[in-house]
């Protein structure tokens, strides 16, 4: 793929280099990003990681497969739920074993809500860089309940380890359905809200449309999953593609976008909140009974073998790739991270822009870098 | 762009709508909750400090096994005794110390426990044991499990060597699988 | 003997302590409100701790701003850094001297003869305004430059060049108040009201709007606070800039707010008079002294400028700099012409 030149207003006029440091508020975690700028045009801008790695996958490899899950919360910390289903669904396929449906409805609620927990996290801090600092507060009151729903169900809020291999650990709770369905029921008109306060201002849109366009080709050719890939037009989304855990019972739709700019993957994300609100309403209604945990022996041993599974996370495509040899541990246990493989695309995105659209950019790409970091 | 647009461009609709947003905000009840005075209280599944129980404890090591962390630490030795006038020998638990600074709280250890109610447990509902110093205070050997030295208790929470939390027959095995529905 | 000194000497510095003294509780405690009320609009409570309630954080603040280090960067331009901060503050608290916040007074009868509660009145108050308050770019260019960091002078030229070119809609309509006024004199203009039985800001509503939308970027607010906006690249003219000559610049930035506040209420909202002062069914509503309805209308003000900071987002620099030359001065330029058709229409200044 070919970028286009950057028109350089001064083409005698000397590069400046910046290092958008590690420490700085608006990199959403510690990403640094060294700017080639020419006054305010940005020539080139390299992401740089590694400040957060942790050497999960090496520590994949000398735990249980139970044991494994923990740590994948810590990967993309803002979406604990997707990371250990994704974890589990993994094991699973690679031991053939199939969870009762009540697990699997109980999975997706969870999921749904992760996913909710994650936009709303994410809308806070793209409003804040963007300069609106009063949506913040909103999301986040909203996310109080949702971690509290977490917390009543498995015992944390943040670093949940909420499934295991086989089914889930726990039943529900008494009363945590009707406080679950009066939390959503309420969600929309909260989410509208927000909206009145950003998606027809005018200030918001001029900072949001147009800047970080990537068309439909390119982000394919990039590797983009998630939001960023909807918001170019491409409908791809993995619980509609390759269904896992019974999202093919549930209905709803996947939101796509028209340009590919920052507005679009804006609109994208909010209106995947009131598609995850539906599910969430679907799945309770439809919630059935038995039992949360399958048949499984109480040392986990997979076959010899590797899989791959993905699982649709708030980011994008969370995918596990584990090379079992028969034993407790896993022998590799590799995490294709969605934030990862977007942030890619970064220095395709930004070319041409001003400084200020850097920000706006990095906002709208969603990262954690947990997950980038592992 | 539509005259019906132009008029709301020009006055500034859209912009005014956001006030209105944060305006009625203004009036809202606020969120905030005044910590130290009131204290939130977690739920009861709650994953927060350790509770042990010495004479529950049959040294089976599940716990230390399942640990991803491998935090706990066991020793323990075998005594003769006499029951029923024969000889059996019994486990005696010598050590059991947990490095709390190190501990995620994923709660594997308490689900991987055998006993009914569980030896060691979680769901105390006690989140405050922050420490100027973290080395000794954060290191908590079996004694220290039991008395809960140096740890605030939540208000109300029964202390570990009076037993599980409060209000809990079953002894904090509630919730386990297939037990309750909703 | 006595009177002369006491008139030209003992009141007015009685007048200049008490303005001083009041313009500064007022920025600091502006700082003050603006955390507590942003908190409110953001489903939080702001300071609530320092006794009682809060209500000391200022002095708090201060206080901790006095017993920081005196840091200056190592070849940084010692005189100039030491002496922007001045610069800028300096202006913004000289400007009071000719703002007329009530008409004269006896205080409720405990003084002889009624006195002027602001300092002066000069036949050119308006120029003078504009004129002084400008002095204060000098102290962000200046204080940029000489910090020796360049991403400060990006941010103070920056800065400058947004001050100054939102000068130049602001003038214009201040302007079309002139016409209808007829006086630079600030007291004249308020008189003007009360003799047309109107605020101006009935007939010069285009005015006001742009004149407000124009002091939020003259003092630096948002949504026009790139230049110092914590998410950017550059952290504007003042990253340099600790302790007490920090304090400075923000005393500057609220006082500066308090002017334009104030500066709209004389010029658009009548000043101390009420609402329609010839209409004589309202004649009840002259129970509040006319102090209290110039505060109440600078206090909405400058409720107004913290309610944007909490709603909008911020405007790009490039943005920004095209408001303010391609919409907001041919706009203003417009209303100048029809303002003065219609006050050519309707007979005269009134």
């Amino acid at each position: 793929m070919t970028s286009p030149e950057v028109v350089r207003p001064f083409p005698d006029s000397e590069e400046m280099e910046v290092s958008f440091g590690p420490q700085h508020p608006a990199t959403h975690g510690v990403l640094r990003v060294m700017v080639k700028l020419d006054g305010e045009r940005i020539i080139d801008a390299k992401p740089i990681i590694g400040y957060l790695h942790r050497g999960t996958e090496k520590i994949f490899e000398t735990e249980t497969y139970n044991g494994t899950i923990p740590h994948t919360d810590r990967m993309d910390y803002t979406a604990a739920a997707t990371n250990n289903q994704g974890l589990v669904g993994a094991v699973e396929k690679l031991m053939g074993v199939t969870v009762p449906p009540r697990a699997a409805y109980i999975r997706m609620l969870l999921a749904e809500l992760q996913r909710l927990s994650s936009h709303i996290i994410w809308l806070g801090t793209h409003a804040l860089d963007i300069g609106a600092q009063s949506p913040f507060f909103y999301t986040f009151q909203e996310r109080e309940i949702i971690l509290d729903l977490y917390e009543e169900y498995c015992g944390a809020r943040l670093t949940l380890n909420c499934m295991r291999v086989g089914g889930q650990p726990f039943d529900l709770p008494e009363g945590w359905t009707g406080r679950c369905k009066a939390f959503v029921d309420q969600l929309p008109a909260r989410i509208a809200e927000w909206e009145r306060l950003l998606t027809n201002n005018r200030i918001w849109k001029k900072r949001t449309v147009d800047v970080g366009v990537i068309s439909a080709k390119d982000a394919i050719e990039w590797g983009l999953t998630g939001p960023p890939l909807r918001g170019s037009g491409v409908k791809w989304d993995i619980r509609k593609v390759f269904p896992y855990d019974h999202y093919n019972e549930v209905e709803f739709e996947i939101p796509i976008g028209a340009n590919g700019d920052t507005y679009d993957r804006y609109l994208v994300r909010v209106e995947e909140m009131r598609q995850s609100v539906r599910i969430v309403q679907q799945c309770l209604a439809k919630l059935p009974d038995g039992p949360v945990m399958a048949k499984v022996p109480k040392v986990i041993k997979p076959p010899k073998g590797e899989i791959y599974f993905s699982v649709e996370g708030p980011k994008g495509e969370l995918g596990y790739y584990i090379v079992s040899d028969g034993g407790t541990k896993p022998y590799r246990m590799h995490v294709r991270p969605a934030c990862f493989i977007n942030l890619q695309a970064l220095p395709e995105m930004v070319r041409g822009l001003l400084v200020a659209d850097l920000i706006a950019v990095i906002g709208t790409l969603d990262i954690v870098l947990g997950e980038i970091d592992r | 762009m539509s005259f019906w647009g132009f008029l709301a461009s020009v006055f500034q609709v859209d912009l005014l709508q956001g006030l209105s947003v944060t305006g009625k905000f203004f009036l809202h009840r606020k969120a905030t909750i005044q910590y130290p005075d009131v204290k939130p209280v977690p739920a009861d599944r709650f994953r927060g400090m350790f509770g042990f129980s010495e004479e529950r404890c049959i040294v089976c090591h599940n716990c230390a096994k399942a640990c991803p962390i491998e935090i706990i630490h066991i020793a323990d030795h075998f005594e003769e005794i006499e029951v029923e006038g024969k000889k059996k020998k019994k486990k005696v638990l010598d050590r059991y110390d947990i490095d709390v600074k190190r501990c995620m709280f994923c709660g594997l250890c308490e689900e991987a426990c055998p006993t009914e109610p569980v030896a060691i447990w979680l769901t105390t509902k006690s989140y405050e044991s922050a420490a100027y110093e973290r080395n000794e205070r954060l290191y908590f050997d079996k004694k220290r499990l039991q008395n809960w030295d140096g740890v605030e208790p939540y208000p109300g929470v029964v202390t570990p060597e009076k037993g599980q939390m409060p209000n809990d027959p079953s002894g904090g095995a509630a919730g386990k699988a297939g037990e309750q529905k909703s | 003997m006595a009177n002369p000194w006491i008139a030209f000497l003992v009141v007015p510095l009685v007048k200049i302590v008490v303005i001083l003294v009041a313009v500064i509780l007022l920025a600091a405690y502006l700082s003050f409100f603006e955390r507590k009320i942003l908190a409110y609009m953001q489903i939080r409570i702001g300071p609530n701790r320092v006794f009682p309630r809060g209500w000391l954080q200022p002095i708090a603040d201060a206080l901790k701003l006095f017993s920081k280090e005196d840091i200056v960067p190592t070849r940084a331009e010692k005189l100039v850094y030491l002496l922007s901060p001045v610069i800028t503050t300096a202006p913004a608290l000289v400007v009071f001297s000719v703002v007329p916040f009530a008409s004269a007074t006896t205080l409720f009868g405990l003084l002889k003869e009624p006195v002027t509660p602001y300092l002066t009145d000069i036949n050119i108050g308006i120029l003078f305004i504009l004129g002084v308050s400008s002095v204060g770019v000098y102290g962000i260019i200046l204080g940029g430059w000489s910090s020796n960091n360049k991403f400060s002078l990006m941010g103070g030229l920056r800065s400058a060049a947004q001050l100054v070119s939102y000068e130049v809609p602001m003038g214009f309509s201040v302007v079309a108040v002139l016409l209808m006024a007829g006086s630079l004199s600030l007291v004249k203009i308020v008189e003007a009201q009360k003799q047309a039985g109107v605020w101006f800001f009935l007939p010069g509503i285009v005015a006001f709007f742009i004149y407000f939308v124009c002091g939020v970027a003259e003092t630096n607010r948002s949504p026009f606070d790139l230049p110092e906006a914590e998410s950017e690249l550059v952290a504007g003219f003042h990253t340099e800039y600790s302790g007490m000559k920090w304090a400075f610049y923000f005393l500057a930035e609220y006082a500066n707010m308090v002017v334009i506040s104030s500066v709209a209420t004389v010029l658009f909202f009548g000043g101390w008079l009420r609402p329609f002062p010839n209409v004589a069914a309202l004649a009840f509503l002259d129970v509040v002294p006319p102090f209290l309805w110039f505060a109440a209308k600078v206090g909405f003000f400058l409720f107004c400028y913290i309610w944007f900071r909490a709603t909008f987002p911020r405007y790009r620099f490039d943005q920004l700099m095209a408001l303010g030359w391609k919409v907001l001065l041919p706009v203003s330029l417009a209303n100048v012409m029809a303002v003065g058709l219609g006050v050519l229409l309707m007979g005269g200044a009134r």
